[in-house]
């Protein structure tokens, strides 16, 4: 059995095979890898390219034919964070996103439960409803919710953008929890609501430690998506609320791009959403597909 | 009785949030939109026309274009990102010493902020200091237009956003292709099938539910694109980039015509809704989905 796989993967470890058969497997293992590298370096560099821009002096950035090794500085970061607002802009960033992630959370995981658990007449409907808000595009809703802002004295304000983006989170909450609810056996839950247990008590003591992991990758795409987000927060604000893409935004000119300072803003708003994705990269997979497909 | 409310009040707070700020903002774009809405204009408020300004939108030239460059942009990025990402989920797939690694590697552009996507794309598409062009020279081929070039704007935004959502592509392909049975392959290995053909009758087949879901997870994004063409081309040159959120923008945001402005968004919303249901049904995606579920 074990040679009769051997003919469908590329086994590490050869010993016993034919010899013209070890050539041929590992003329095709050192294709494939360089295939592997291949696609890496052109699906890298433009970040590669980004983060050197990033630490580079005002000369080298610009210089052509383009410097490969330079001497890193961290001007563009300075000006980023003293000039342009750049620190206030991650500080609203956090409280923005942070706030929203833990109310879409909160708000989606209660409403996942119950349409998991009980006999809701039209929860397919409803589900799918909530899903619909996922497929709205956001220059449609940013009108209305901009006069309405105006009105109510919520323009520029926290508020307003957290629960847009609370909003904007619920699909993926409601939707991958609902199926890891699913996943978690009834008998469980019952055996606590005959020791006494009440339903919340239920959900916040047995069902939400279990769906750690589901927790987890709702957790980085809620993030993500609201972390990334411009065009509500450039529409919606205009000093107070001013959120990091929007300040990224602003170092392009109509005619020209500050390339050092731009790229800059491009890292710092990068790296927290690579460092918090890659770490749950086991989740990603169900928490970008609404929990439909498994990893 | 606590089974009776309890769901229902679990719900309240889920339901409270897309009422406020999903279904209540667009109930008040829908009256916006039958009305004269001007607020630059000195009459300002105009008040109530009916449908004249969806029978304006019906004869929009530039409100077409934008529908077409917005259908040519969406099915060219997403069959690319499809058949790359596919290729890459089948290179992938293999057992290699840090693989794994390159497995991660490969999500980054996904991850990065879609405005410094574009900041970032439109610094190295840049025609005289740019290093795309760099490289070009130095095996010898001619530098190019790239964003300000009317044959080559298009192709160059489809360029990004293929390199920006190829690897959401692989990355749901490859839980699929990780999920396929060994079974089929060691029967089609045993009759002789060739990789092509195995590929073609056995893994494409199979992968249908999971290739339906990444495409309408695609297509739905990318319909919707704004923040890398508004950092890039802002629709330019001559708006052959002027995708229907950027032309959104501009009658919102530059014409001040609201009222308008509504209307389009109401017309594009029904549109892409309309696409959406054709798609599920013509698929068959959601009968599986709930079936699965």
């Amino acid at each position: 059995m074990s040679t009769e796989r051997a003919a469908h993967d590329f086994p590490i470890g050869l010993g016993g095979a034919p010899r013209s058969y070890v050539m041929r497997r590992t003329g095709a293992t050192v294709l494939a890898a360089s295939a592997i590298l291949l696609v890496l370096t052109v699906f890298l560099f433009p970040y590669y390219w980004m983060v050197t821009s990033a630490f580079k002096a005002a000369g080298d950035v610009t210089a052509y034919p383009p410097i490969w090794l330079f001497e890193p500085t961290l001007e563009n970061f300075r000006e980023l964070f003293e000039d342009l607002g750049g620190l206030e802009a991650l500080r609203n960033s956090l409280i923005v996103v942070g706030v929203s992630t833990c109310l879409a959370l909160i708000i989606g995981s209660m409403a996942a439960y119950a349409l998991a658990r009980y006999d809701i007449k039209g929860k397919e409907t409803i589900a799918l409803e909530i899903l619909l808000v996922r497929m709205l595009p956001p220059i449609v809703s940013v009108i209305p919710l901009f006069l309405l802002a105006k009105k109510f004295g919520l323009f520029d304000t926290y508020t307003i953008l957290i629960a847009i983006y609370t909003l904007m989170g619920l699909p993926f909450v409601v939707w991958v929890m609902r199926v890891f609810t699913q996943e978690i056996p009834r008998s469980i839950e019952e055996a606590a609501l005959i020791d006494g247990c009440t339903r919340l008590q239920v959900l916040f003591r047995i069902t939400l430690p279990l769906m750690l992991p589901g927790l987890a990758a709702t957790v980085v795409i809620v993030f993500m998506f609201a972390w990334n987000e411009y065009l509500f927060a450039t529409m919606l604000t205009s000093s107070h609320a001013k959120t990091l893409p929007v300040v990224a935004a602003v170092t392009v000119k109509p005619r020209a791009i500050s390339w050092g300072v731009s790229s800059a803003a491009g890292v710092l708003m990068s790296v927290p959403v690579i460092v918090l994705a890659l770490l749950a990269q086991r989740y990603l997979v169900r928490g970008l597909t609404f929990g439909v497909i498994k990893d | 009785m606590r089974e009776r409310y309890g769901p229902w009040l679990m719900l309240t707070p889920c339901f409270i949030v897309l009422f406020v700020v999903g279904i209540y903002p667009l109930g008040y774009s829908l009256w916006i939109s039958l009305n004269a809405y001007h607020p630059t204009n000195p009459s300002f408020p105009q008040g109530f026309i009916l449908f004249e300004n969806y029978v304006t939108a019906f004869f929009d030239e530039r409100a077409r274009h934008a529908l077409g460059v917005t259908a040519l942009f969406t099915f060219s990025s997403v069959s690319l990102s499809l058949v790359l990402g596919m290729g890459i989920a089948l290179l992938f797939n293999i057992r290699l010493p840090g693989v794994a690694i390159a497995r991660a590697l490969i999500l980054i552009p996904m991850l990065v902020t879609p405005i410094a996507v574009g900041i970032t794309w439109r610094i190295m598409y840049n025609p005289e200091l740019g290093v795309i062009n760099y490289l070009l020279r130095l095996v010898g081929l001619p530098g190019q237009g790239w964003l300000g070039s009317m044959n080559q704007a298009l192709l160059s935004v489809i360029i990004v956003d293929v390199w920006q959502w190829t690897p959401f592509m692989f990355l749901i392909l490859f839980a699929g292709v990780r999920s396929l049975p060994k079974s089929p392959f060691e029967a089609a290995a045993i009759d002789g099938a060739a990789r092509w053909q195995t590929f073609l009758y056995v893994t494409l087949p199979m992968m249908r539910p999971v290739i339906v879901l990444a495409v309408l997870l695609r297509a739905v994004d990318s319909v919707r694109t704004f923040d890398q063409i508004f950092m890039m081309t802002r629709g330019g040159p001559n708006l052959v980039t002027d995708l229907a959120s950027i032309y959104l923008h501009r009658v919102n945001f530059k014409f001040f015509d609201i009222g308008y402005g509504a209307a389009l968004s109401w017309a594009f919303l029904i549109l892409l809704l309309a696409a959406v249901i054709a798609f599920i049904r013509y698929t068959g995606f959601l009968r599986r989905a709930t079936e699965a579920g």
